[in-house]
């Protein structure tokens, strides 16, 4: 016994560089996000805490935000959005990915492709289609004034509707991917023993689907609401200067106001929001794991 | 009162061009553990899955307790069932698990609750109501589902090869209780398997299917003992299974010959069939009786010589192969205590009784 135990000893230290010699592969991707992520990211920071003018260290831009009505409202309008589109990205892709999770038939590839190539066709040619569609001389509102329903246009964009609307199916999809990954991970036998216990369709969804899928739940909300967070395009066409939010506000900080500093303390709190949205959302799913025993 | 619980009438199902069931007509008695015995893709499951409502046949009806099921969905159908990885709820303790049917048939909570107690003790599983699933064994696991099932009181449980995740020796205790269980509830037991021990141990009556269709129904020992085809026999317990080349009779009695170089048989030819049917014939191995001298075998006509080629050790028996003069093997049950010097490469004589020579005419 002691014999073995010596020998493990002594080998250890000849481990040593073999394990380092693992590391190797991850030292590429790792300077690339040295230079283009985590070194920038330092300097935003940095710059939020620096004066426009004087280049003095300071907390004064800080201050200023949460001073600012106009900012904290952008700020409010943000988050609004981003969680409404979080809701409607998750209870519409729900029955997508339960289909798709579940379906045998041929029409699933079709389903699948229809979900997932609006992604190829890029975020701006999308909202452009979005603008024709539901501006005030748009396609719904022309339809609506023709046919005399009504008389002035109704606001689709410019506003809340809009972004949301537009944003939603920028992000649906991957709401869609996560809920399939989710509930295509429940043995569809559950669904079959509760069915032959006596549940129907809709109570099936109630007590074995919906509890069991509720992690998958949990991080389509997440991914849905930090994609709106922090996209640009389509707050910028459907919103417009009728509907501002953080990211089109840092765009007009850095072009218009040329206030860096300012821009970079608008960045830090989208940033900060969106870590703390994901931290509360990744410690809400392990609990969930847990208490679901799955 | 009907006294069939299922009757299958002419039931076809295809998947595309593909007959998976066909047209097997069944009928399954009120109260009797009926097992549906056959090698994997012999269409047992699709039977079973047809009787649960889960599959629709393409043609033919399933009547369960005398009432038609066209158009019945699962959910209506009365029925439990125990699936192959028993489909727990993971997030529900063992007796939401085992409540879920009361629950959904809304029934009050105290009855539930007194039914899940119920169902957990005869289970032997008292005691683990605030567990979860996962913090059970396989065994465990397998009574929980056992015990939901039989928590709502069918009077119909379908069982889908419950046992056969378990070790050898818990499936064979899981077998007695199974068994126990189904006759003090009374219920009607539908168990699919693939494994002839399981299906001999428990069963009243034994359905063998082999592609789509049904090629036997009898009681375990009418099977086993009166095989209708080589398929049965060989599924069916160990047996020497060996194709005719030619039969004739010489006044009263009947020989075989078997194979080409001249090995014969005295048979007897069982009422209702005629001896020119006969294409193989099935010879148990315990009904091979060996012995080591000349005068260790009964003077039988079937007396036969070969040399042991080998042993298999079962413990209290012996699995003997014998190469017999012509090249033929056959196997042999021994009784380990009665020839214990027993060695390979030993000259052996056999016996075998005409009456154990079952003759097949496919």
């Amino acid at each position: 016994m002691s014999s073995i135990e010596t020998l493990s000893a002594l080998r250890q230290p000849t481990h040593l560089p073999v394990r380092l010699s693992r590391y190797f592969p991850l030292a590429p991707p790792l300077i690339v996000l040295m230079i283009a992520f985590a070194i920038p990211m330092g300097m935003m920071i940095g710059l939020s805490f620096h004066d426009a003018d004087t280049g003095i260290l300071t907390l004064d831009n800080y201050v200023r935000f949460f001073g600012d009505d106009l900012m904290l409202a952008g700020l409010w309008r943000t988050a609004l959005m981003s969680g409404l589109v979080a809701l409607c990205v998750t209870v519409m892709a729900y029955p997508v990915a339960y289909y798709l999770a579940r379906s045998t038939s041929r029409w699933r590839v079709v389903v699948f492709a229809l979900a997932i190539t609006p992604e190829l066709a890029g975020v701006v040619l999308r909202t452009y289609g979005w603008l024709v569609i539901l501006e005030d001389h748009g396609a719904i509102n022309n339809l609506l004034t023709w046919s005399g329903l009504i008389s002035e246009p109704l606001p689709l964009s410019k506003n809340l509707i809009g972004v949301v609307i537009g944003l939603t199916h920028v992000v649906l999809p991957f709401g869609i991917l996560s809920l399939l990954t989710s509930i295509q991970g429940i043995d569809p036998n559950l669904e079959r023993a509760a069915q032959i216990l006596g549940s129907s369709r809709v109570s099936i969804i109630r007590h074995i689907i919906l509890p069991l899928s509720v992690p998958g739940i949990v991080s389509s909300l997440l991914i849905a609401f930090t994609m709106a967070a922090s996209a640009y395009a389509t707050p910028a066409l459907l919103g417009g200067a009728g509907f501002k939010v953080i990211a089109t506000m840092v765009y007009e900080q850095v072009l218009f106001y040329i206030d860096w500093p300012f821009a970079a303390v608008m960045a830090v709190i989208l940033l900060v929001m969106m870590l703390t949205i994901a931290f509360i959302g990744a410690r809400v799913e392990a609990r969930l794991h847990r208490k679901l025993h799955i | 009162m009907n006294s069939n619980d299922i009757e299958m009438v002419s039931v076809t199902k295809t998947f595309g061009s593909n007959l998976v069931v066909n047209n097997i007509d069944l009928a399954i008695p009120t109260g009797e553990f009926v097992s549906i015995l056959g090698p994997s893709g012999c269409g047992k499951t699709t039977t079973l899955n047809m009787i649960a409502g889960f599959a629709q046949p393409s043609s033919g009806e399933i009547r369960i307790r005398g009432k038609s099921q066209r158009g019945v969905p699962p959910e209506k159908r009365g029925i439990g069932m125990v699936f192959q990885n028993y489909a727990l709820f993971p997030h529900m303790t063992i007796a939401e698990n085992v409540g879920f049917g009361l629950k959904m048939k809304k029934r009050p909570a105290g009855e539930t609750r007194d039914a899940v107690q119920n169902a957990l003790r005869r289970v032997h599983l008292d005691g683990f109501e605030n567990r979860y699933p996962k913090e059970l064994s396989g065994g465990q696991q397998q009574r929980t589902a056992l015990a939901r099932a039989i928590a709502p009181e069918p009077s119909l449980l379908l069982l889908d090869e419950p046992l056969s995740n378990l070790d050898l020796k818990l499936r064979e205790a899981m077998r007695v209780e199974l068994k126990d269980i189904q006759e003090q509830l009374a219920m009607t037991f539908v168990y699919v398997t693939h494994d002839q021990d399981e299906a001999m141990a428990m069963s009243d009556r034994i359905v063998v299917m082999q592609d789509g269709v049904i090629a036997q129904t009898g009681r375990p020992a009418e099977i086993y003992e009166h095989p209708r085809s080589s398929f049965v026999a060989d599924f069916i317990g160990k047996s020497n299974l060996l194709p005719i080349s030619d039969i004739r009779q010489i006044e009263n009695d009947w020989f075989v010959s078997l194979g080409t170089k001249g090995l014969t048989l005295s048979v007897f030819i069982p009422d209702g069939m005629s001896g020119h049917d006969a294409r193989y014939c099935c010879i148990r191995p315990e009904a091979v009786r060996l012995a080591v001298t000349d005068e260790g075998i009964p003077p039988l006509p079937n007396r036969l010589e070969g040399t042991l080629s080998r042993i298999v050790n079962l413990g209290a028996y012996f699995d003997c192969f014998i190469t017999l003069k012509d090249g033929t093997v056959l196997k042999s049950l021994v009784r380990s205590t009665r020839l214990p010097g027993l060695a390979v490469n030993q000259a052996v004589f056999l016996s075998i009784d005409p009456d154990a020579v079952q003759l097949l005419s496919r």
